[in-house]
């Protein structure tokens, strides 16, 4: 279910849904939701299943049952588009969870920043803590650490007899980390690594590191 | 006034032309002026034009006797084509009738090419007889007060049916049928076919299975007698002419005396990529060619492709490299020589394709038959066959296809809005419709109006709605106007237009080619070398280059399968290669050598034998089984045998498949013997079987793109504005997954795997298929290398399936990442 790596000596726990547990901060980040896109699709006439709504919001509750974070820190493309009816259940999962929770806001997100207020949750274009810069989208800048999401990345892997796949990862590229998107509909895309990257590609069971 | 004094005006002018009607012409007139439908099977250039657009002149005159001084205004006919160049030609024939006539009747032609301000003008005016197409039509029922416009219309003549028949513009078809059928009291509905295997039953499809429409009808047979001469090119030398390979080149220097000898010469390619490369090989090769030979293909800029047409009419030019964007419509009289590169795929394709020379009634066909690598030399002998037997296949059509439905639906309820009963009898009555339930017709009206089957407070969905009166109607105009955008069948990969970057339409591009090129890529289209610059608002920008290149875009559906009939005479042919050289035609004696070298490995089995070979390459390990049915039959047989051994053992295959037979490789050897005990081709379980395997999920995802298209799940775009609605940009591929984990009982989620089935793994033909392999004794041929019969199967990398039994973490610890250049 998890692996464990080391960034700037300290331990993240990366989990199979895609989500990413700082020990020391007692943090869970969480990247590229897009909650409020099945809702938005559905409103402009495209019949996307309802009931896919409440599968974002059960992957959430096992990650959070698993690490019982002190904070979770969404990195951006937290609510895919302008608000509807998904609002009010992320409000009221927001309130049952007890969690305090905050966004790196991503280019996706457009809510007023009341609605955050609303529920006590910081809205941040960008974050610093400890040696890790915090961003919706990669950014490099010395000295920090960089972990982001917006690319939604995966790998495709090649093997004998003409094998192939493709999975979501983290993908990690000298002083960066890219998380997968976490939601339910939302896509991804391959990036092909050079030698020096290192890659986990998530299955519905495991984290596997793969470069 | 009687019939034969009505029939006098349209004899004097064949008599005024220096012509004589043919039999199939009087006898369409004759039918037509006595209010029936009909099926009139007709080639191309066999003057059908005429067969059907007299009578309905002749028709307008009895029932307006002083028609040259009183011009009676609204819609008489709509012409249907499938194909927007050939209203021209239509409109041409129609005119030359008015005009010699003086009838004063209007021609107009509407398609996605007519000019907003003509649209208006028709909308204000509409022409006596409008030539459309399916997609223009039903934007015309989506059109308010459209009633009006099309009640005073007395005919609808489908041409080309057998083009629309077996696909889902022909259920679109139908449709539009059901509601004029409706709407216009006294219509008569007409469609014109080439010759198809099911010809009764395009007539059912066309009217309605059970209708008064079908039963006030009759099929009128052309029966213009054609000699068609197919001639093979052989290779001089056959020890080096290739085992693999699709473009044929080895045989370019063999086309030019055919092409000197004869006045012009269409040379048919399979796909666009192809038709590109023989154009500049030929250039390339013989320069003096230049400006007398030309390139024609659907993906090249509208211009072009009129000016090459007209060209072939003047006889301006030696020849044309085509695909099947010629197969259809325009009349080439000075064609004399058709060359067909690689196997047409089927009988009636080569046929319509022979047609294409020598047109004048009573003329020779000839077409040349250019194989593309050594074993096409026994399609070609099998072609030979067919052509003597005059067996020619099926179109089918589509059943139950609810996505074309709910476009449809939506259509009518952006116009004037529907009854549901009203509009159910209409669509119960067409032939794809006929077995749907009151069931499932509820539940397409639920998902129309709540985008499930149950009300739930939170949801916010918004299509159409029921008004007072209990009329379905679509009150969002941003619902009514993308949906507008959406309407028809015909679903690609988004298209990308290529643009010089001074400016200038060279022509479109399907996005997957340029999702792949990189700035300073080169790469060929429409005959030229360009430079890929970038990308901007759905266009790609390029300019000239002289640099060579080997990348030619590949389009997709470029893919044929043979047909039953063809697979069947293909089996035939091969099984003669162990006869006496006496009873072999002579494309099987010319392949000899080859046949010399499949024995001394293997052996070509005969009509009782099945054949599997097995041997060891640097790629791993390939079992590669023979039945001979054809692509699609393999694939799924393919999919079937793989799924059956992965139970046997833990086990990941890639899957190649052609014309011939399919592979299964894998980094570990298959024990054939096991397979052979565990009777692994029996029909039992057969369905249960096929939908466990994995490829047949994956097909059903690539069914379900275009369901959901069709259906308005998925927003393409506006044209030409490029992505601007960003938020509502979604992929199919995703959408299948959510259906697949959250409503499995979606009736067009479904609908993918019952198209699956049905269309592209054929199930009954792949039950056919296994009853006649289960007759046979299988030879399973341990050998040492790759046969000849097994190359052009093993070397196809293009539409390999995979297939694992497998867990998912032993087969990425065997894998490794792929790694940027």
């Amino acid at each position: 279910m998890v692996k464990h790596i080391q960034l700037r000596g300290q331990t993240f726990t990366l989990h199979s849904s895609g989500v990413l547990y700082w020990k020391s901060r007692d943090m869970l980040l969480i990247s590229d939701v897009h909650l409020g896109k099945i809702t938005h699709f559905r409103k402009y006439g495209s019949a996307v299943p309802l009931n896919a709504i409440h599968g974002n919001f059960r992957i959430l509750n096992a990650a959070v049952e698993k690490f019982n974070p002190k904070t979770i820190c969404f990195l951006g493309d937290l609510f895919h588009s302008y608000k509807n009816k998904e609002w009010e259940f992320f409000e009221s999962w927001v309130i049952n969870t007890g969690v305090s929770c905050l966004l790196v806001s991503g280019n996706h997100d457009i809510l007023p920043e009341s609605l955050f207020e609303k529920l006590e949750m910081e809205v941040w274009p960008e974050l610093v803590i400890d040696d890790f810069l915090l961003t919706h989208h990669p950014t490099e800048r010395t000295p920090y650490f960089n972990i982001s999401g917006h690319i939604h990345p995966a790998v495709r892997l090649k093997g004998p007899a003409r094998q192939s796949m493709r999975l979501p990862c983290f993908f990690r590229s000298g002083e960066q980390l890219i998380m997968p998107a976490f939601g339910e509909f939302t896509g991804s895309h391959t990036l092909l690594p050079t030698p020096k990257d290192e890659v986990y590609a998530i299955t519905p069971e495991e984290v596997i590191q793969v470069h | 006034m009687s019939q034969e004094a009505d029939l006098t005006l349209a004899r004097n002018w064949f008599d005024r032309q220096g012509w004589k009607p043919f039999p199939f012409q009087e006898q369409t007139w004759k039918t037509y002026m006595k209010g029936r439908n009909g099926l009139l099977n007709a080639p191309t250039g066999s003057g059908k034009t005429f067969a059907l657009w007299f009578p309905i002149v002749l028709e307008y005159i009895r029932n307006n006797p002083d028609y040259k001084s009183n011009h009676i205004k609204g819609l008489k006919a709509i012409w249907i084509t499938p194909l927007k160049a050939l209203s021209l030609e239509i409109r041409q024939s129609a005119e030359r009738v008015n005009e010699d006539l003086g009838t004063q009747l209007t021609v107009g032609i509407r398609t996605g090419d007519t000019s907003t301000s003509e649209r208006a003008k028709q909308k204000k005016n509409i022409p006596d007889l409008l030539i459309t197409t399916p997609e223009s039509l039903h934007l015309m029922l989506g059109t308010k007060g459209y009633k009006k416009v099309f009640a005073s219309c007395q005919a609808v003549i489908v041409d080309e049916w057998h083009e629309l028949l077996g696909t889902k513009r022909g259920v679109q078809m139908e449709l539009g049928l059901s509601r004029l059928k409706g709407i216009c009291t006294g219509i008569k509905i007409w469609g014109i076919s080439a010759t198809i295997g099911n010809l009764d039953q395009a007539r059912q499809v066309l009217l309605g299975p059970e209708s008064d429409a079908y039963h006030n009808s009759i099929l009128i047979r052309a029966n213009l007698k054609k000699k068609i001469t197919v001639r093979s090119i052989l290779p001089k030398v056959m020890e080096t002419f290739p085992w693999y390979g699709h473009l044929g080149l080895h045989l370019l220097d063999s086309v030019i005396p055919i092409i000197q000898n004869s006045k012009t010469t269409l040379l048919f390619t399979n796909t666009r990529s192809q038709c590109e490369i023989w154009f500049q090989k030929l250039l390339e090769k013989y320069p003096e060619l230049a400006g007398e030979i030309a390139m024609h293909h659907g993906s090249i800029n509208k211009e072009t492709r009129i000016w090459v047409e007209q060209a072939i009419r003047n006889e301006s030019l030696r020849a044309v490299v085509c695909t099947s964007s010629l197969d259809l419509g325009v009349d080439f009289a000075p064609v004399e020589t058709v060359i067909q590169i690689g196997g047409p795929k089927g009988v009636a394709r080569f046929f319509q394709r022979a047609g294409r020379s020598g047109h004048r009634p009573g003329e020779e066909s000839v077409i040349y038959f250019l194989p593309t690598h050594a074993l096409e030399l026994v399609e070609a002998s099998a072609l030979q066959k067919s052509v003597k037997r005059k067996s020619v296949e099926d179109r089918v059509p589509y059943m139950n296809s609810f996505d074309v439905l709910i476009q449809y639906l939506t259509t009518l309820a952006i116009s004037d809005g529907f009854f549901p009963d009203e509009i159910f009898q209409e669509v119960k009555n067409t032939f794809c419709y006929q077995a749907m339930t009151k069931d499932e017709w509820h539940w397409i009206l639920n998902f129309l109006v709540m985008g499930s089957q149950s009300l739930r407070s939170y949801d916010e969905y918004k299509k159409v709605e029921v008004d007072e009166a209990g009329r379905f109607v679509v009150t969002n105009r941003g619902i009514a106007m993308r949906h507008r955008f959406q309407i028809g069948t015909i679903v690609g990969d988004a298209n990308i237009t290529v643009r010089y970057k001074k400016g200038g339409y060279i022509g479109t591009i399907e996005e997957s080619f340029i999702a792949k090129l990189m700035p300073g890529d080169i790469f060929t289209f429409a005959g030229r070398n360009l430079e890929f610059i970038q990308m901007r608002d759905m266009q790609a920008l390029v300019q000239k280059s002289t640099k060579r290149t080997s990348k030619v875009p590949a389009w997709m559906g470029g893919r044929l399968t043979l047909s039953t009939q063809m697979s069947k005479l293909l089996r035939e042919e091969l099984y003669t290669a162990s006869l006496d050289e006496k009873e072999q035609s002579i494309e099987i004696r010319a392949l000899k050598p080859l046949f010399d070298k499949q024995f001394r490995e293997s052996i070509v089995p005969t009509t009782e034998e099945f054949l599997i070979e097995t041997f060891e390459t640097s790629e791993g390990f390939h079992h590669v089984f023979y039945p001979f049915e054809g692509r699609f039959v393999h694939e799924a047989l393919g999919s079937l045998i793989g799924y059956r051994i992965s139970l046997l053992q833990p086990i990941s295959f890639s899957l190649a498949f052609n014309d011939y037979g399919f592979e299964l490789l894998s980094d570990n050897p298959i024990d054939m013997q096991q397979v052979l005990d565990n009777d692994l081709f029996t029909t039992d379980f057969l369905m249960e079987d096929l939908q466990k395997s994995i490829n047949a999920t994956e097909m059903a995802r690539r069914k379900f793109r275009d369901i959901a298209v069709i259906s308005g799940m998925v927003f393409t775009g506006y044209p030409k504005k490029g992505i601007k609605m960003k938020h509502l940009q979604s992929n199919s591929q995703l959408l299948f997954n959510v259906f697949r984990d959250y409503e499995r009982e979606n009736l067009l989620f479904q609908q993918s795997f019952r198209e699956t089935f049905e269309h592209q793994l054929e199930e009954g033909r792949l039950r056919i298929a296994m009853e006649r392999i289960s007759n046979m004794t299988p030879k399973w041929q341990a050998c040492s290398q790759p046969t000849p019969l097994s190359f052009p199967i093993i070397t196809d990398r293009l539409s390999r399936e995979r297939l694992s039994s497998e867990k998912l973490k032993d087969r990425i610890r065997k894998m490794a990442v792929k790694l940027a250049r």
